[in-house]
């Protein structure tokens, strides 16, 4: 190895942190609970080893009761849900009412769907409608779209899958679902180097949503021996 | 190999008082063969205007004809001359256009402005990234060592009897040094009344 | 094909035309040349009455300086600009496009462009490209809502933030904001932090030098301070280099006279109403 590394700025474009794309290694997270649900994730985005963004919000507004919890390239994801929410706005122009979150999920997984081979987006869309309360969709790479009581996304899910269908129960109060949300992170956040930050939270009921944060230094410590 | 160092080439603009140089030199080579040693890479486009394009020698040639062409319709449909800042915009178009498979020449622009005669010089790279400084520009094969030229003898507020010696020494001691241009060089001196075209000795090996 | 005499009005849009050839050139062993790279520093804060923008002034065409003092905060609008990284001519001439359309829009609504419509209008350009078009973007502005600061990466996606640093020293950069940015800071105080972010970057960073740019942006003036600080500074030559005349070897000479273009005014006629 020279002492000197004049090969300072990869001109190819191809393996080097800061043009690699923009991804957002992640863990995000939806469970119903009695009234509607609690999204959350963390707050880490990524370029390589780089930490591009410590403070990112992963929880992006489709409409006032419909939200996606995003994970993958950061750019497929935010223009995914732009072109959503456009389509959703028009929607709910033409219905004259707030449109339902199934519809809001079945655009996603067209596009998701259809653009199969170009895309890296794994998607959680969460939300309450007045027909059938709140609901979650599950939309992971290649645009399968299922409906889901809870569910998990990016990176840091493969640690928890355990720890969340132990703890999940149906019909949980609203504190008790955003205390199951916020551990379940902490814990994925733990384990998995891609995710980290903060815990951002949102509780949609049929009010709209309300924005939570859990700090860094007040993340829960439970599993700590 | 890169694909602009396939023929040489070197090429060098300064500004001066009241005036501007261009200069190049004359080799077109393939590789390692030289071909002739009377190919012109500098191109009159106006009284005071000159563009120098060194690269791939097809497409230098290519290219001065594109250039030209959009030149003279520019030139009809305003009925005055181009000027050498948007001669050069025009130029950084014309290859941006081609951003995804570009010409493989880098563009020098030497002038004085149609009205003011103010002294121009500028660059670009092969996609049309325009660069404008207060001093020189370069490029070709030996433009690492026209770089180093240039730093040393440069001057502000030079005479043209002074830049054009500036110029050829700076041009003719870089070229020494790269095996793929050189075989002569033509300068040219452009000032607000007269353009002085000369051609100089060098070493022919 | 077009007619060989009269082109057609070529398409808008990129073209092309050569990417078969040079693709053929590429197979055959000759290596597509690099367009220059403003391996950087830019940085971008929020500051109390608006947003400060930073840069340096360095580019390279691989490790030759190509340009040493460019200028790399982009006009945008009257109330925004635009820092570049990444590839030079991508920068400049995606600003330049989406400085057409800003002021386009401000036409037809008779409105301020504001600077969520700058970033979407630059992130779906870029995303459209898929990451071949190399610009990285820290956009501020200050509009009818207030200051705003985007960090836009080359793939599309985007994101505001009240501090943000990119290009290659933009881990220099981001350390002296990690450490330095307050909210709700003064003005000159923000200058100084941004400078000193800069400063890092031209330092630490070997792709980033020369000088320091900044622009600050305030609800309805813009201060652009071009070399801000001149972070290097060239020692004053001794002697002079200069050849005597006549030291070069003269083939031939021709000297061509331009003769001076004489130009009559021509007053304009008053037009003739006495009909009407």
């Amino acid at each position: 190895m020279p002492p000197v590394n004049t090969d300072f700025m990869p001109q190819d474009g191809s393996n080097d942190w800061r043009d690699a794309a923009h991804s957002t290694g992640t863990s995000i997270m939806a469970s119903e609970f009695d009234g509607g649900v609690v999204i959350g994730a963390d707050s880490r985005t990524t370029t390589g080893a780089y930490i591009a963004n410590r403070v990112s919000d992963k929880l992006t507004r489709v409409t006032d009761h419909i939200y996606c919890c995003r994970s993958g390239s950061a750019a497929d994801t935010e223009a995914i849900a732009d072109i959503v929410g456009y389509h959703l706005n028009f929607h709910g122009m033409e219905l004259g009412e707030e449109p339902s979150v199934e519809v809001g999920a079945a655009i996603f997984k067209e596009l998701c769907y259809n653009y199969r081979d170009s895309l890296m987006a794994g998607i959680l869309v969460a939300g309450w409608d007045k027909k059938k309360g709140g609901q979650i969709y599950s939309i992971p790479i290649g645009g399968m779209c299922v409906r889901q009581e809870v569910s998990i996304g990016g990176s840091g899910s493969s640690y928890v899958y355990g720890y969340m269908d132990a703890n999940y129960k149906p019909k949980m109060s609203k504190e008790d679902c955003v205390k199951f949300v916020t551990n379940t992170l902490a814990l994925a956040m733990s384990r998995d180097g891609s995710s980290g930050g903060v815990i951002r939270l949102g509780i949609i009921t049929e009010e709209g949503i309300e924005r939570r944060v859990v700090l860094g230094n007040e993340l829960p410590k439970f599993y700590e021996g | 190999m890169s694909i602009l160092a396939y023929n040489g080439g070197a090429m060098v603009a300064m500004k001066g008082e009241n005036c501007v140089a261009i200069a190049a030199d004359r080799r077109f080579g393939i590789q390692a063969q030289t071909v002739a040693t009377n190919f012109e890479k500098v191109f009159e486009m106006g009284p005071h205007l000159f563009v120098g394009l060194p690269g791939l020698a097809t497409d230098t040639q290519t290219v001065m004809e594109k250039l030209r062409f959009r030149k003279n319709l520019y030139e009809l449909k305003e009925n005055r001359r181009i000027s050498p800042k948007v001669f050069a915009a025009m130029i950084s178009n014309m290859l941006y256009e081609k951003r995804f498979g570009p010409f493989f020449v880098e563009p020098v622009v030497a002038g004085l402005a149609p009205d003011t005669f103010e002294p121009y010089i500028c660059n670009m790279d092969l996609i049309g990234c325009l660069n404008e400084p207060s001093d020189f520009v370069v490029g070709g094969t030996a433009s690492a060592q026209l770089y180093g030229m240039c730093e040393s003898l440069w001057e502000p507020n030079l005479a043209p009897d002074d830049l054009f010696e500036t110029i050829s020494q700076a041009l003719i001691n870089a070229f020494d040094r790269d095996a793929i241009s050189g075989w002569g060089a033509t300068v040219y001196i452009v000032e607000k009344d007269k353009v002085t075209i000369r051609n100089l000795k060098t070493r022919m090996d | 094909m077009s007619y060989v005499l009269c082109p057609e009005i070529p398409e808008p849009g990129f073209s092309f035309e050569n990417c078969k050839r040079n693709a053929l050139l590429e197979s055959k062993g000759f290596t597509t040349p690099k367009a220059i790279k403003t391996g950087t520093t830019i940085v971008g804060i929020v500051y109390k009455d608006g947003v400060i923008l930073g840069a340096d002034t360095r580019a390279t065409e691989d490790t030759t300086v190509a340009d040493k003092n460019c200028e790399k905060i982009h006009f945008l609008a009257p109330n925004m600009y635009c820092c570049g990284a990444g590839t030079a001519a991508d920068t400049e001439m995606t600003t330049q496009m989406v400085a057409a359309q800003l002021e386009l829009h401000k036409l037809y609504t008779n409105r301020e462009a504001r600077v969520a419509t700058a970033n979407q209008l630059l992130k779906q350009y870029l995303f459209s490209y898929q990451g071949y078009i190399g610009a990285a973007l820290i956009l501020g502005g200050v509009d009818i809502e207030g200051p705003h600061l985007h960090m836009i990466y080359p793939h599309g996606s985007s994101v505001d933030l009240p501090y943000a640093t990119m290009g290659s020293g933009s881990l220099a950069a981001i350390s002296v904001f990690e450490l330095g940015w307050k909210p709700e800071m003064g003005e000159e105080e923000g200058i100084q932090l941004v400078r000193n972010a800069i400063a890092a970057g031209i330092f630490n960073d070997l792709g980033s030098g020369s000088n320091v740019d900044v622009c600050i942006i305030r609800k309805g003036v813009v201060d652009y301070r071009r070399t801000y600080d001149e972070a290097n500074k060239k020692g004053v030559r001794q002697g002079s280099y200069k050849f005597p005349r006549g030291a070069t070897a003269v083939l031939s000479t021709k000297v061509v006279d331009v003769e001076e273009v004489s130009v009559t005014p021509v007053e304009a006629e008053r037009m003739d109403v006495a009909a009407f």
